[in-house]
């Protein structure tokens, strides 16, 4: 998985790639969201357009970062699910628990 | 006549992706689509995770058995680990309100979500069975393209 960070503004957005499961993935996942809650971004964007598939690793791992960045007061939103990464996400109900967005524009204008 | 391959693997969790390939290769072998074989191969995983993490508890003088039948028409996985088992009727739902930011506790439920049937057969002694079976669907198996049929 590739993890790439971008700066609009207040909002970082965080363009993933590949793959987010168990071993690698997931621990790629957790220090890219980690560094930035870090460094104290207060409003972050995961855009997963670039995911081909997680398995139940690397959606624990997505639960987890919105609880820590919860936890520091920030807010962790999802952008551009593919197919199997939105029947997941419907699937498991984590989508009422995400802000979940299908434009970038209308992503970072929400916070 | 159908095919069979096994596996037996160390408990370690840098397997799986090797498990996982090979799951999606001989599910495309058996003339699955892409999104099915995909599906399989998820499963499979999860089997395969669960089975190192909570099974063998990552014993490294345990091993996980992964076998891979498939025939005319469907296409088993076992994968058996040498662990103590545990009562999965007792699993959590992830989807229920209290579980659903929890971050684990869908292994189980994924494997059921992927494919047609899953079954938990503890081997006194041995340790636990999972079994996951995906039928091949008629189109599939007559070798046309499964979005043909969709069109």
């Amino acid at each position: 998985m590739k993890a790439n960070v971008r700066h609009h503004g207040k909002v970082t957005v965080v363009d993933l790639s590949g793959k987010i499961t168990i071993g690698e993935g997931d621990v790629k996942l957790r220090e890219a969201v980690n560094s930035l809650l870090e460094e104290g971004r207060k409003n972050v964007i995961l855009n997963l357009g670039g995911v081909s598939y997680m398995d139940s690793a690397g959606i624990g791992e997505l639960v987890a970062c919105y609880k820590r960045a919860v936890e520091k007061g920030s807010k962790l939103k999802l952008l551009n699910p593919s197919g199997k990464v939105q029947d997941l996400l419907i699937l498991t109900r984590l989508q009422e628990i995400f802000d979940i967005f299908r434009d970038e524009r209308e992503a970072l204008a929400s916070f | 006549m159908g095919n069979k391959v096994k596996l037996r693997l160390g408990s370690r969790i840098i397997y799986v992706d090797l498990v996982h390939e090979m799951a999606e290769d001989l599910a495309r072998k058996a003339k699955f689509p892409k999104a099915a074989a995909l599906d399989i191969a998820l499963a499979v995983r999860e089997a395969f995770i669960n089975a190192v993490k909570h099974g063998n508890a990552f014993d490294p003088a345990k091993t996980v058995e992964v076998e891979f039948v498939s025939n005319a028409t469907r296409f088993q996985i076992r994968v058996r680990d040498q662990g103590v088992g545990f009562d999965w009727h007792r699993t959590r739902d992830p989807r229920e309100e209290e579980n659903i930011s929890r971050p684990g506790g869908r292994g189980i439920f994924f494997m059921k979500y992927f494919v047609d049937h899953v079954d938990f057969v503890q081997r006194p002694g041995k340790g636990m069975e999972v079994l996951l079976e995906k039928q091949l669907e008629p189109v599939a198996r007559s070798g046309e393209a499964t979005k043909r049929r969709r069109g």
